[in-house]
């Protein structure tokens, strides 16, 4: 028998049940949904969870602490851990790693003529500030020498803004232009408010105008959705640590002290070391290389394994939820499948008495079961797809009134649709699970085609 | 000439609980190449076995069967498949027409299984349709028939692949008198016409008429053969 007039005889049959077969379908189709719908619900907190990695940093870079957290030593005074040029020689040995900077961190206050801006800044090693990633939008990196030039980071133009007008700079055109315009930096966070303050009040203090340092900004990064990028000002480290003395030293003697830093704390060891891999999955092993010199560690690949294990597990439950409604259809196609055979035992008798082979008679049975699973399973998927749809939208909105006012100024412009959806359905997802819909219609099949060609050929056609 | 169909003591006993059932005691039996034949018999006499052990559908518990000098005692199911489909038509008692096809599909069926491409099939299904007098009837599910009409597709489908054997159980066991008159002398005369075996099945004296040879069938054994000039053999497109 040819495969077309098996397939042909095969529609006949689930047609000519029509009821019947809706209903099966149906089943399946209600078993695929969920299962998809459930996976997809785990992928979209699989891709929100990756878009949330990508926003705290990147994944290459191994965090060098003064902080251990040693299960061992819980409650006891931890030893405190110098990073100083001896650490960064030693660190530097462990193989594949790229680049390894000091990090200085401080906050600063630029201003620029009457525009200004509060900035963290992060002193580095400038040395190896290529091999660290930083996206260069205009300008350049910084180099060897580049003691009182800056780079800034994608957001900070936005950041400036003119303290005296009741306006921010919030919209448009950046107020400042960085790489042009003069810029000088402070450490008193006050700065230009006292003006106000005076102009009130005139209760002040003849205080000495706070020390102004000049710098020339050479680049701007890239917008990148990583805060340590996008949020930052970078200068020579060194260069930061003599500004922070010499404002500490003027500050000296001052009560009211409106500096960002402890000013006993410089100078003895570095904030922490940034360690760049070249390849990521060496991240674990230099983690924990750096781990038995004795230094404290941490970086995002710890937090990026624990979030894969939460959504995995989370994708098991939801998946093994979707899988029991499918069971439940197969085991549906099954019944169909078999009452189909009680109904056409004498069909079945004649036509093996008229001459039809016995793999015939169990392709078609297995072939009717097949269809009932295609079906199931593409209008299962083509359901679920609009389930998803209806749940991105529902849930988008729903985000939005939630902490999309927020999300939307803090991360700028570079925040696409993706990071709200709550459904991702993927191509290979979709053909997956109608290929496994198939499967599932075949496999219940199995049993009852098998018994369809068993039937004696002499009971099929007795049976009055 | 050898015989087309030998038999040769062939005994069939079944099994019901602990209990055994004789059906055929020993049966010895030659049929010719174009002869037509009527198993004739009581209900119980054995003659279905015959029958059923002739087309392949059980094995008998003793003897030999031997049709075109194969022994199909000796087939197995898949061979015997391949075997009905090559030699033999079958007329059933109560028509047997798939009841999702239609009667030119039905016709069809023993082509299909043949895998015979679908242009060519319709064609003879066709041909058969209008020699057994259903022109305009293609296009019909069997339920849309009446019994009569039925038992001509059923024809049709026997004859269609040309085997050289057709088994005929109670053709017309559902039909009425003068329905039966058309059925025996359509089924016969096509018989004739291609001279082919035809094996009838029948408790009724009347059909037994149509043969050239009775077999008398009583208690699992042969009572006696009959040959006989059949009472009827006009060709079937004059008497419709």
């Amino acid at each position: 028998m040819r495969n077309f007039d098996i397939l042909l005889m095969g529609l006949k049959n689930l047609f000519r049940r029509k009821t019947r077969t809706i209903l099966t379908v149906l089943g399946v189709v209600i078993g695929t949904a969920s299962i998809v719908v459930m996976v997809s619900l785990g992928m979209g907190m699989n891709e929100s969870f990756e878009a949330q990695l990508k926003q705290m940093g990147n994944l290459n870079i191994i965090n060098v602490t003064t902080y251990r957290n040693d299960p061992d030593s819980s409650g006891g005074p931890q030893k405190e851990i110098v990073l100083d040029d001896a650490a960064i020689t030693k660190i530097s040995k462990i193989e594949g790693i790229k680049g390894i900077t000091p990090v200085i961190e401080s906050s600063m206050k630029l201003i620029s003529g009457k525009y200004m801006a509060y900035v963290q800044v992060m002193g580095i090693d400038v040395k190896s500030m290529p091999n660290f990633d930083y996206p260069i939008a205009e300008g350049r990196l910084l180099q060897e020498g580049d003691s009182d030039k800056i780079v800034v980071g994608g957001n900070i133009p936005q950041y400036f803004y003119n303290p005296k007008s009741r306006y921010g700079s919030v919209d448009g055109q950046p107020a400042v232009n960085v790489l042009t315009d003069k810029i000088e930096a402070t450490f008193d966070m006050s700065y230009g408010e006292k003006q106000q303050q005076q102009g009130l009040g005139g209760s002040d203090t003849s205080d000495k105008a706070p020390k102004l340092y000049k710098l020339k900004a050479v680049g701007v990064l890239d917008i990148t959705n990583d805060w340590q990028k996008d949020q930052y000002i970078f200068m020579d480290y060194l260069n930061l640590k003599k500004l922070m003395k010499d404002a500490a030293k003027a500050q000296n003697g001052q009560s009211q002290s409106s500096m960002m830093f402890d000013t006993n704390s410089i100078g003895k060891s570095f904030d922490r070391l940034m360690v760049m891999v070249d390849k990521i999955k060496d991240v674990d092993r230099i983690q924990s290389e750096i781990d038995d010199l004795g230094y404290g560690t941490n970086s995002l690949a710890d937090m990026r394994k624990s979030m894969q294990k939460q959504s995995q597990t989370i994708q098991l439950v939801l998946g093994a939820i979707g899988a029991i409604s499918l069971i439940i259809s197969a085991l549906g196609i099954t019944n169909t499948m078999i009452m189909s055979i009680y109904e056409r035992t004498r069909e079945i008798g004649v036509m093996k008495v008229l001459g039809c082979k016995m793999g015939n008679i169990r392709h078609l049975f297995l072939l009717e079961a097949g269809i009932i699973g295609l079906l199931g399973g593409c209008i299962g998927v083509i359901l679920s797809y609009l389930a998803s749809f209806a749940l991105n939208t529902i849930g988008k909105s729903f985000m939005n009134s939630e902490s999309g006012g927020m999300l939307s100024m803090g991360m700028g412009m570079g925040m696409g649709d993706a990071e709200s959806r709550i459904s991702v359905i993927p191509i290979w997802l979709a053909l997956t699970s109608i290929a496994f819909a198939i499967f599932i219609g075949l496999v219940s099949g199995f049993s009852p085609a098998r018994r369809a060609m068993k039937l004696s050929a002499l009971e099929a056609i007795k049976s009055e | 000439m050898g015989s087309l169909i030998e038999l040769k003591g062939v005994r069939k006993v079944y099994r019901v609980g602990n209990e055994k059932v004789v059906a055929l005691q020993n049966i010895d039996l030659t049929i010719q190449k174009g002869e037509i034949c009527c198993l004739l018999g009581t209900s119980g006499s054995g003659k279905s076995t015959l029958l059923n052990l002739l087309a392949g559908l059980e094995k008998p518990s003793r003897g030999e069967i031997i049709i075109k000098d194969i022994h199909i005692e000796k087939l197995n199911e898949q061979r015997l498949v391949l075997f009905r489909q090559k030699y033999i038509g079958f007329v059933f008692q109560s028509y047997n027409l798939l009841p999702g096809l239609t009667a030119l599909e039905n016709v069809g069926l023993p082509l299909a299984f043949k895998g015979i491409p679908r242009r060519l099939r319709d064609k003879k299904s066709q041909q058969m349709l209008n020699a057994v007098g259903l022109t305009s009837h293609n296009n019909r599910k069997p339920s849309q028939m009446s019994g009569g009409q039925q038992q001509r597709v059923g024809i049709a489908r026997a004859f269609v692949g040309n085997p050289q054997i057709i088994f005929a159980d109670e053709p017309t066991g559902n039909l009425d008198s003068k329905t039966t008159i058309d059925v025996m002398n359509l089924i016969t005369g096509m018989a004739r016409r291609n001279s082919q075996t035809l094996i009838i099945v029948t408790h009724d004296i009347s059909i037994a008429n149509y043969a050239d040879k009775v077999i008398h069938i009583l208690d699992g054994n042969i009572e006696k053969v009959v040959t006989q000039t059949p009472s009827s053999n006009l060709p079937a497109e004059k008497i419709i």
